[in-house]
């Protein structure tokens, strides 16, 4: 049960019947979409018939999982504005991704039917070699990552129902499982729609309580300054080097993260991508509230006296809402940390799904005979796989969660966002560039996490694999580009042009 | 034109950005010209990239380049500004409730561009995106790959 604070009368029984309320729309969602899903293209890429509101909204929840509710929060609590950096970026990263991918990316599934990411790098490319590599860096990234939020939902539904962690971990696992495998990414496109307008309105409410509570931003700064100056400098406890190195990975790393860019596959209309970027970054800038409020409120009521300090800074939110919001603003922001956290696996289940029934197939020259069928086995196994491991180790889960964005950033990004708008770009280097992102992460990430290199203050492996996969793609593209000679399909070629 | 100055800055910039790891690995402490480096770099790698994403064989970016060069300098003024502004004390101003150079950072670079980025793209985006023409172009040459 929720045991960050002394508990109010009745909240326990509100907290769990706001959350049993919200399971059971989800699974009303799920029961909708299975019935409307009987192909891999309605699987995959929910038929390419969503619309406009529903790509936005849907993007904002798989972009956003649990961290931003709670593991976001308390960074900012712990060592100040410098945690920003991770979600400054936002302001610009959408109407970029808008620019380099949207366009293409949607255009591509007009005159290929494509149904996965690496299926774009195949084809402009025509390498499935390449397809295969970028399949291979997905689905490790996917494991690691769903098992991170699959913990993390396991938290939640053990700090609501008390259930303990490992029957939370199984029952989130089974609940997500259960609309993606039966509704596949049309019940996760829906379920992400209510779910992001849920955490868009619970972080707003409580943005509210935060200024409330803190006598309003000039409030809480005078507080902070007064005791420690340097929580409120630009870069908060870190050094201007790592928080600009947050900026580099988040910023450009957001062109390379595939359960936001698949999405692109889906939209019915191209020409309604007009408003995509402004609604998305509205949403993400009003749902991304509560990441800088409450951590910054929190610090203020500790530093003022008003709190003692947090055990550990990740009861920053629970803390505060317990305390200082209505019962049933504090229920439905819990049922907003496991809707974060399930949008985000299902995302995920998906394009893992795709990676291993798809893509993987496809690099060997083989096709598997009915893509619905084995898509719906691949997600189970997938989960499966993902909640032992979730269940294996706290540290280990978190060495895995550490690399994902850092994996996808250095794999993805030159060989999709720049290999789609720049010609010159070849096979070759496209090859090593992904090799090169697989190869740099997993190896200094290990070399981090064994302790055997301890990286300086601001160097990161995420920054480190991103600019080194970049180098390779742009020089190997250099210098390969006469062999490879114009080795681009004509209707890819007329997809970068137009 | 366009796509090679762009891929030249992109490349320049990535090397910066190289340069400015490289140089905070192999000193004892980190020299004082990295987070410079990486500024820099950073904010020329996010232009570049929008650069090359929408500029169209033959055509450049047309009325973009506006917003394209001010997103540039908020940020390139932003984060310098973060870099030399005098550090905070008690007795500090506040500028719209956060200490100045927290401010600059914040509503500086994590608001401004909200407002002017997806705004240029939506109002750009029959000229300088896609059109009911593009579409019917691609369209075409589906039919062409695949005639049934």
């Amino acid at each position: 049960m929720i045991q960050t604070t002394t508990l109010p009368p009745l909240a326990q029984p509100i907290i769990s019947a706001v959350a049993v309320g919200y399971f059971a729309v989800v699974a009303a969602i799920g029961i909708w979409a299975t019935r409307k899903t009987r192909t891999a293209s309605d699987f995959f890429v929910a038929g390419q018939g969503i619309g406009l509101w529903a790509l936005a909204i849907a993007s904002m929840a798989a972009t956003l999982s649990g961290f931003a509710f709670i593991g976001g929060p308390g960074l900012v609590y712990s060592v100040g504005i410098g945690a920003v950096f991770i979600i400054l970026p936002v302001s610009l990263t959408n109407a970029m991704g808008a620019w380099v991918l949207a366009k293409r990316m949607r255009l591509l599934a007009e005159v290929r039917d494509m149904i996965t990411v690496p299926d774009a790098i195949g084809a402009r490319y025509r390498s499935p070699l390449a397809q295969g590599l970028a399949a291979v860096a997905i689905l490790i990234a996917v494991v690691g990552y769903m098992a991170t939020n699959m913990l993390a939902l396991g938290l939640v539904i053990d700090a609501i129902f008390g259930v303990g962690l490992t029957w939370g971990i199984w029952i989130g696992t089974l609940i997500t499982l259960a609309y993606s495998v039966s509704g596949g990414i049309l019940a996760g496109v829906y379920t992400d729609v209510f779910q992001g307008s849920l955490m868009a309105l619970a972080s707003v409410l409580v943005f509210v309580y935060v200024l409330e509570v803190g006598s309003g931003l000039s409030g809480i700064s005078r507080t902070i300054l007064g005791a420690d100056p340097g929580f409120m400098g630009p870069w908060g406890k870190l050094t201007p080097l790592a928080a600009l190195s947050f900026f580099f990975v988040f910023g450009l790393g957001s062109l390379g993260q595939p359960h936001v860019v698949h999405k692109f596959y889906m939209l019915k209309d191209p020409r309604r991508l007009k408003w995509y970027p402004l609604i998305m970054t509205v949403a993400l800038f009003v749902t991304l509230l509560l990441y800088v409020g409450v951590g910054l409120a929190v610090k203020s009521l500790v530093v003022s006296g008003t709190m003692p300090p947090l055990g550990r800074p990740d009861d920053a939110t629970p803390t505060f809402l317990l305390r200082f919001t209505p019962l049933l603003l504090a229920a439905l922001v819990f049922s907003g940390v496991a809707a974060a956290i399930m949008s985000t696996v299902n995302s995920f289940m998906s394009i893992g799904a795709a990676a291993l029934t798809h893509d993987l197939p496809v690099a060997l020259g083989r096709r598997v005979g009915n893509e619905l069928r084995w898509g719906r086995i691949s997600t189970v196994v997938i989960s499966v796989v993902a909640a032992l491991v979730a269940q294996a180790s706290g540290t280990l889960v978190a060495f895995l969660g550490i690399f994902g964005w850092g994996l996808f950033a250095s794999t993805l990004v030159p060989a999709l966002a720049i290999g789609l708008n720049w010609q010159g770009a070849t096979r070759a280097g496209a090859v090593a560039s992904i090799a090169t992102g697989i190869v740099v992460t997993l190896v200094f990430e290990t070399l981090a996490y064994l302790r055997v290199y301890a990286f300086p203050a601001g160097v990161t492996v995420s920054g480190l694999s991103l600019v080194a996969s970049m180098l390779v793609f742009l020089v190997v593209s250099m210098l390969t580009q006469e062999s490879e000679g114009a080795a681009i399909d004509a209707d890819i070629r007329l997809v970068m042009e137009v | 034109m366009t796509r090679t100055i762009a891929l030249g800055a992109l490349l320049l910039s990535t090397l910066l950005i190289a340069a400015a790891y490289v140089g905070a690995l192999v000193a004892a402490v980190v020299p004082p010209w990295t987070p410079w480096a990486l500024m820099i770099g950073t904010s020329t790698i996010m232009l570049a990239t929008m650069v090359l994403g929408a500029s169209r064989a033959g055509r450049g970016i047309g009325r973009l380049a506006v917003p394209f060069v001010a997103m540039f300098l908020v940020l390139l003024v932003g984060f310098g500004a973060a870099l030399v502004m005098p550090i905070e004390t008690v007795g500090s101003p506040l500028w719209l409730g956060l200490p100045p150079r927290a401010s600059v950072i914040l509503y500086g670079i994590g608001v401004l561009p909200l407002f002017v980025l997806p705004i240029a793209y939506a109002v750009t985006f029959e000229s300088l995106t896609l059109n009911e023409t593009d579409l019917e172009r691609v369209r075409q040459m589906k039919a062409k790959r695949s005639p049934s």
